[in-house]
């Protein structure tokens, strides 16, 4: 429960902290749902990354109404916290999933090549897209673990 | 400097954000643009405090861009190069306002360990800020950071450019048929 001690309305502790904030809270929603209707994205790399770097936080950022997450294969969703040791993801899974890590840990540190094998996979207008998804993945992901609105991932 | 990781857009555009590689996603970057512009012009947080927080997110994630950019509504609210050159380690030490610092304390825990906010800084802010503008807050610091780390993770900026004032965003005119 979020030590903030006042709330809005919501279904759970994130709607209830941002809800505070109404008109940005209906801006967010509106972005975030649309970083899943981009084409050149492939909806399963986007859940393994937001929920990777869910993990390296401690919260997930919530999915925003009106958008499901694609079912992950059990095996990728049961090994992702050692994603790297496991043969359970594809090249484009990888690749993002390291340019994931890096991205939330520090963005200056992207090699070259980990942004290559990215961009060789996705395009540029993938790219794009992909890290304007990272940084929501990111970004609020820490907005849940900081007032302790989160799902304790 | 790091080198460009995608191709500039086929766009002509003389507006910086409109040309940056945000461009080849139009409707994403159409949407970005009406959060940051309700963030901006439509919150409860002054615009002050707003910039204080972004000016240190943009020195920690060292984002030139975001470094150089000084939005007009936040110099309108009295926050002078004189305040900004404080926004730096040793603040605790400035003579920026116990407000101030606790924005600072705060962006930087959201920064690095975003889990070990202390309940004395818990305690602080609640004295400082109304929930609404804590959440706000909160919500801009992670799109001052995630967006420092978009223009990073891309490349193809100069190390350094000049300190520079811009309109602080709004939110764009509707789109004519």
């Amino acid at each position: 429960m979020s030590w903030i001690a006042e709330r809005a309305a919501g279904s759970d502790e994130f709607e209830r902290c941002f809800g505070l904030r109404p008109n940005l809270f209906a801006a967010w929603r509106d972005f975030a749902a649309r970083l899943w209707e981009v084409g050149a994205l492939d909806p399963t790399v986007l859940e393994l990354c937001r929920r990777r770097i869910g993990q390296l936080h401690g919260a997930t950022c919530p999915l925003p109404p009106g958008v499901a997450a694609p079912p992950l294969a059990e095996r990728k969703a049961a090994e992702l916290s050692t994603w790297w040791r496991s043969d359970a993801y594809g090249e484009t899974e990888r690749a993002c999933l390291r340019f994931a890590e890096q991205f939330a840990l520090d963005a200056k540190g992207i090699a070259d090549a980990e942004a290559a094998a990215v961009t060789g996979a996705l395009g540029d207008a993938g790219t794009v897209a992909f890290v304007e998804a990272l940084a929501i993945f990111d970004g609020f992901a820490r907005f849940a673990r900081i007032l302790d609105a989160g799902d304790g991932a | 400097m790091i080198a460009a990781r995608v191709k500039s857009p086929p766009t002509r555009s003389a507006d910086p954000i409109q040309a940056s590689p945000l461009a080849w996603q139009p409707e994403l970057l159409a949407s970005f643009l009406r959060l940051y512009g309700t963030l901006w012009s439509h919150g409860e947080l002054d615009q002050a405090t707003k910039e204080l927080a972004r000016i240190r997110n943009a020195r920690t994630i060292d984002c030139p861009i975001c470094k150089a950019i000084r939005f007009s509504g936040a110099r309108r609210e009295g926050l002078t190069e004189e305040i900004v050159a404080e926004i730096r380690d040793g603040y605790e030490q400035s003579g920026l306002s116990p407000r101030q610092k606790a924005v600072l304390r705060y962006t930087d825990v959201f920064l690095s360990a975003p889990g070990e906010l202390s309940d004395e800084l818990k305690r602080d802010l609640l004295v400082q800020l109304s929930p609404a503008e804590l959440v706000e807050l909160t919500a801009a610091l992670a799109l001052f950071m995630g967006f420092s780390k978009i223009a990073v993770a891309l490349g193809g900026l100069p190390d350094e450019i000049p300190v520079h004032e811009q309109p602080t965003p709004d939110l764009p005119p509707p789109a004519t048929a």
